[in-house]
């Protein structure tokens, strides 16, 4: 590291400076390059490429199948939504003229009645003009259970398809279901006229040579390696600055890292830059760094049909005895913010006024005496034969989660609670293991929401547990009546501010039980080379690339 | 001669059937699946994963799933990924290429460094040269290979910036001389170990041919000792090395996993192991027996070579 | 079976002969110095934890990543402020631990199957050798890290893990061995006066078989010790807190920069004890072939 280098003094201005015009300018560009209408200033042909480092493989680019987070980096590229959620969480219409509303006689009065006007200047990459036959295919190819499809939350409730000439859909709802407005946000719409003549829905060909109507068209792929895109000439919106693409795979995140100090690539997004290299990487010259929400939480996802871990008053020491400045601060260098919900502090129903979070080991350990857990001959603390001793779980590999894991069972210890250390590769972690709620703990990031939409039906309503319904997310098997009657109120409430208190209130609800621990919402650290201008990350989506069309190369 | 060859082929058929046996046994007894990656998004209920399962045949029998990809393997079928449904063949022919750059390539760099260290060390035997070489090579096979790249890429290209820190070319930019700066890190990291095996075999393989009688005829002849080096002893000890090459196979492929990796250059190896962490079955299979079958033809080679050198084995075939 | 060294106690036919091979291996100047290494760095990680006043455990993250030779950590302290001189002796311990029970798991395994093979011959050896080529067509590494995916990564189960992956190249040696042995004078001859089948295997056949297999069983704790890092590298390793010198040195991966040592002193540790086994299967081979003095 170069200690004197003259350059270190201007850093962390430029890197300010250029942070505050991207915040500021964020929603003036998402709407550029979502596809209003082209601006009366002539653009300079496409020139240049990024070269983009994951540490994820692109996998799947059909856009509807099960995908990862890195595959919708590309398919934000590649295809379009009908509408799509900016960095504020501002909707704006893409494909659609306009956002369905009761005022513009888009949604009716009960929300059960949808109708959607399509501009009609659309084509795909083919040059097939796209119509609302296409958006009609799309909803019904995830409706068909033959197909292996990412999810269907929200799809299910759509009947009655219809189609009006060319550029208009209709469709009624089964239930009411406020969280479709996002849910669509995240729907690329795939080409009727291409996969329609297939009868195989799972047919692989699709996704070897996709075709979508977004501003840039595919390239070419090489598995575990690196997937290209070319600018679309054609594409509706504002068209892409840079001519060339790369999504590139880099296997581990210390090698992605030098590679980006090297200059072999230019963004590193997920899984961003490792938390040790914090301080370096700000250090680094003609570099910008960004410290980008995930909307993931880090969190101890806690079993609630352990003997021990039931007890509420269990839940409430464990809480007090985690230290969560230590972690942040120590383990992860100070990147990541403090948790306190399953919300990332900067989503609009995030409420800010839940019971704050302190660590006092004395008051943990005191109140575990006074629900009756009484310390042992070995340390650890017994009550009615059951001992105060639980199991954590992470994916192995990931050396800074280990370390918090460390910590934790160190303070914990000093309570009288023994967390034991259980860690496992990926592929048997997220199997039956998850599913059917095998754990006693688990330590993991987990972005409860879907689709960016605050309704986390999936994640903590009584009818969601796998163990027990075959479906659902909520592998703690955490039941609450009276959570579940809120969230139904808030599936059904369309209006804006009203869904808004009932989330406060779901969020208020959860912090007194805790079914889980919040650690810290996680910040990633990804950063551009010196050049690359137009990044502007977005935790209403899974990838950072989603605006990738208004990069563009200045140097 | 030919039914030497026959009766080998008819082994290596044999054992590429065992082969596939036990591949598909170790992945498919192995707890997790496939589909885990899709369940990590979160957004598939156990319903859906039940469904996938039913769709990709995973809740089969395994005799039956064995059997079913038995006979698509035979008529050249060999499934699709699970990560991106593209063929297992396209998949593997789309990294067998920089796999091979990186093998041939630095095979020949330590036949010719690894052969000159051990041509000399036979010629100044128990020199301190000599010494020096055996006590090197005994270090190179000890160092753990990834540990040896990382202090490549440290030095060579974090901190001196001659090198590049892995991949096979400048994305977008692949000029010839580009590829071949990409290659000198990796290409040193996989030829340590083989260089120092070659230096130690050549070594040994020189000094049987140095005693031989015709050496002494032709010393004894007054024939210049360099003259004696390059044109009797280097050639007649270069033979038996060529069978060592065959059965370094299964060395090479396994260094070139781990090279791949510290470099991440997108090969066999590093499509391997991201293939097992994602239960990739049908690639995992597929490069399992890609790579018995190298190892297959390698000691086949071997063997041919060595029966075409030594004419008693010809008939025998053990 | 327990170990390999109950083997050497052996018949009298050999006794004659291991005496000049003793001399010819402490006359082995490369392998003694092996050995002394080997002994010392046994020494040091089994008796070294008593002596130094940390242990590997306690973390102190306000002191993390201190320098070597900067203060009252000797050899610096890693991410969690772990002693890593504490944490190199017991990570000696596991490795070498590891080294030794594959080894002894491996050369059981390799040996019996060696035997059974080359004893029965036929098709008895038809297969288990036919079995034993196929597991050598799997690179190592892919068969590790195949293997690896099935099991929960402890220290037991990576020393069956490498015991799995390094038994076939022993069973080859014994079997050829045995091949050889069984039509000799004294093998029929026991055979004529009735001695049982395990009788003659384990009491006439494999004494005289215990040379090679000395050898590959030095040979293959330089393997095992190796193999460890790999599997940690890869991402199958012995999990934390336990440590081993293979997984110290994956943690060190992401403090190259930051705290080189912490790369430096577990793969010194490594190279050194591995090249010394070498060295001293090098020497054994040597002292117990003098035909194959190279």
């Amino acid at each position: 590291m170069k200690q004197d280098d003259p350059m270190q003094i201007q850093e962390p201005l430029l890197m300010l400076s250029r942070r505050g015009l991207i915040m500021g300018g964020a929603a003036l560009m998402a709407a550029g390059t979502l596809g209003l209408p082209r601006g009366a200033a002539a653009q300079s042909a496409p020139a240049g490429q990024a070269i983009i480092g994951f540490s994820q493989e692109v996998t799947v680019l059909h856009p509807l199948m099960s995908h990862n987070e890195v595959d919708q980096g590309v398919f934000w590229n590649l295809y379009s939504t009908l509408w799509a959620a900016g960095p504020d969480g501002t909707l704006v219409p893409v494909l659609a003229k306009a956002l369905p509303t009761v005022e513009n006689g888009g949604l009716s009065a009960d929300g059960m009645t949808w109708r959607i006007e399509l501009r009609d200047d659309v084509k795909w990459h083919d040059g097939t003009p796209l119509t609302a036959a296409d958006i009609k295919f799309t909803i019904e190819l995830v409706q068909n259970p033959e197909f292996r499809a990412q999810g269907r939350n929200g799809y299910t409730q759509i009947t009655d398809i219809a189609v009006e000439g060319d550029h208009v859909i209709t469709w009624k709802l089964k239930e009411a279901f406020a969280p479709l407005i996002s849910v669509l946000g995240w729907m690329f719409v795939v080409p009727s006229h291409i996969l329609s003549k297939v009868a195989d829905p799972n047919d692989p060909a699709f996704a070897a040579a996709p075709v979508g109507t977004g501003p840039y068209v595919f390239a070419e792929r090489q598995t575990g390696n690196y997937v290209s895109l070319k600018a679309n000439p054609d594409y509706f919106g504002t068209p892409a600055y840079l001519d060339t693409l790369i999504f590139k795979y880099i296997p581990d995140l210390n090698a992605m890292y030098t590679q980006f100090k090297t200059g072999e690539i230019d963004y590193i997004g997920l899984q961003g830059i490792p938390a040790n290299f914090y301080d370096e990487a700000k250090s680094l010259p003609d570099r910008a760094i960004y410290e980008a929400p995930r909307g993931a939480i880090e969190n101890l996802t806690l079993n609630l049909s352990h003997p021990a871990l039931s007890d509420k008053a269990v839940r409430e020491a464990l809480y007090m005895a985690i230290d969560k400045t230590a972690i942040i601060d120590l383990v992860y260098y100070g990147v990541h913010k403090p948790a306190a919900t399953f919300l990332s502090s900067a989503h609009w129903a995030y409420n800010p006024d839940l019971a704050p979070h302190e660590y006092d080991l004395k008051k943990a350990a005191a109140h575990l005496d006074s629900a009756g857990w009484v310390i042992g001959a070995d340390g650890i603390r017994v009550k009615d034969g059951v001992r105060l001793s639980f199991s954590n779980s992470t994916t192995t590999g990931n050396q800074l989660r280990a370390e918090t894991q460390q910590l934790l069972a160190d303070d914990f210890k000093k309570i009288g609670v023994e967390m034991t250390i259980n860690n496992m590769v990926a592929a048997v972690l997220w199997a039956d293991f998850w599913k059917n709620s095998e754990f006693d703990s688990l330590m993991t990031g987990t972005v409860y929401t879907i689709a960016a939409d605050p309704d986390v039906t999936h994640r903590f309503g009584s009818a969601a547990i796998p163990l027990e319904v075959g479906s659902g997310s909520n592998v703690s098997r955490y039941k609450n009546p009276a959570l579940d009657a809120l969230l139904l109120q808030g599936r059904t409430e369309f209006d804006h501010d009203k869904r808004k208190a009932i989330y406060f209130q779901v969020q208020a609800m959860i912090r007194a039980d805790l079914p889980f621990l919040p650690l810290f919402d996680t910040i990633q650290l990804e950063g551009t080379v010196k050049g690359l201008d137009g990044y502007a990350y977005n935790m209403n989506t899974l990838c950072n690339t989603w605006n990738a069309a208004s990069w563009k190369k200045t140097i | 001669m030919g039914r030497f060859l026959f009766g080998r082929l008819m082994q290596s058929l044999v054992l590429l059937w065992l082969v596939s046996m036990i591949g598909f046994a170790i992945l498919h007894l192995a707890p997790g699946g496939p589909l885990s990656q899709f369940i990590a998004g979160g957004n598939l209920n156990a319903d859906d994963i039940a469904r996938l399962m039913a769709q990709y045949g995973l809740d089969r029998p395994l005799p039956v799933q064995y059997l079913e990809w038995v006979g698509r393997f035979l008529i050249g079928d060999w499934g699709n990924s699970f990560r991106d449904q593209q063929p297992v063949t396209a998949i593997i022919a789309g990294h067998i290429g920089a796999t091979l750059e990186l093998m041939l390539t630095s095979t020949l760099l330590s036949i010719l460094i690894g052969g000159t260290i051990g041509i000399i060390g036979a010629v100044r035997r128990y020199s301190i040269f000599d010494t020096v070489a055996t006590i090197g090579a005994m270090i190179a096979l000890s160092i753990p290979t990834f540990w040896f790249g990382l202090a490549v890429i440290y030095v060579f290209s974090v901190d001196l910036g001659w090198l590049p820190a892995g991949n096979r070319q400048t994305m977008g930019h692949g000029s010839f001389l580009d590829r071949v700066h990409h290659l000198i890190g990796p290409c040193i990291v996989l030829a340590l170990v083989s260089t120092a095996i070659w230096s130690r075999y050549m070594r040994s393989s020189m000094l049987d041919v140095i005693n031989q009688d015709y050496i002494r005829t032709a010393r004894s002849k007054g024939v210049p000792p360099f003259q004696i080096l390059t044109h009797h002893a280097v050639r007649n000890a270069l033979l038996p090395m060529i069978t060592i090459t065959g059965l370094h196979v299964p060395a090479l492929l396994g260094g070139a996993l781990v090279t791949e990796t510290v470099f991440t250059w997108p090969g066999m190896g590093r499509l391997f192991l991201d293939s097992v962490s994602y239960r990739d079955y049908p690639v995992v299979m597929g490069i399992l027996m890609f790579s018995a079958l190298m190892v297959l033809i390698g000691s086949l080679l071997a063997d041919l070579m060595y029966a075409l050198a030594d004419p008693r084995i010809r008939g025998a075939g053990r | 079976m327990t170990t390999t060294t109950s083997f050497i106690p052996a018949r009298k036919p050999g006794l004659l002969h291991r005496v000049p091979a003793l001399r010819r291996f402490v006359r082995h100047r490369l392998a003694m110095t092996g050995l002394a290494i080997v002994l010392l760095m046994t020494l040091f990680s089994v008796v070294g934890p008593w002596v130094i006043p940390f242990n590997d455990t306690d973390t102190d993250i306000r002191s993390r990543l201190v320098a070597p030779f900067a203060g009252v950590h000797v050899l610096g302290t890693d991410s969690l402020g772990r002693d890593t001189l504490a944490r190199l002796m017991y990570a000696g311990r596991i490795s070498l631990a590891v080294g030794l029970s594959a080894t002894v798991l491996s050369m059981g395994v390799g040996v019996l199957v060696g035997l059974v093979a080359g004893f029965y011959g036929r098709w008895v050896g038809m297969v288990l050798m036919r079995f034993v080529d196929a597991m050598m067509c799997f690179p190592t590494i892919f068969l590790l890290l195949a293997i690896a995916a099935l099991i929960d990564p402890s220290v037991g189960s990576i020393i069956v893990l490498i015991a799995l992956t390094s038994w076939m190249e022993v069973a080859r040696i014994v079997e050829a061995q045995i091949r050889s042995l069984r039509t000799r004078d004294f093998a029929l001859a026991a055979q004529s006066i009735g001695a049982g089948s395990g009788r003659i295997m384990f009491r006439e056949l494999l004494p005289n078989a215990v040379a090679p297999i000395v050898v590959a069983a030095t040979l293959n704790i330089a393997h095992a010790i190796l193999a460890e890092s790999y599997i940690s590298f890869l991402g199958y390793g012995i999990q934390p807190p336990t440590p081993s010198w293979g997984n110290m040195l994956e943690n060190a991966q992401s403090y190259l920069s930051r705290a080189p040592w912490l790369a430096i002193v577990p793969g010194i540790a490594i190279m050194l004890v591995v090249t010394s086994f070498n060295f001293i299967g090098d020497g054994l081979r040597d002292a117990l072939d003098p035909k194959l003095d190279r």
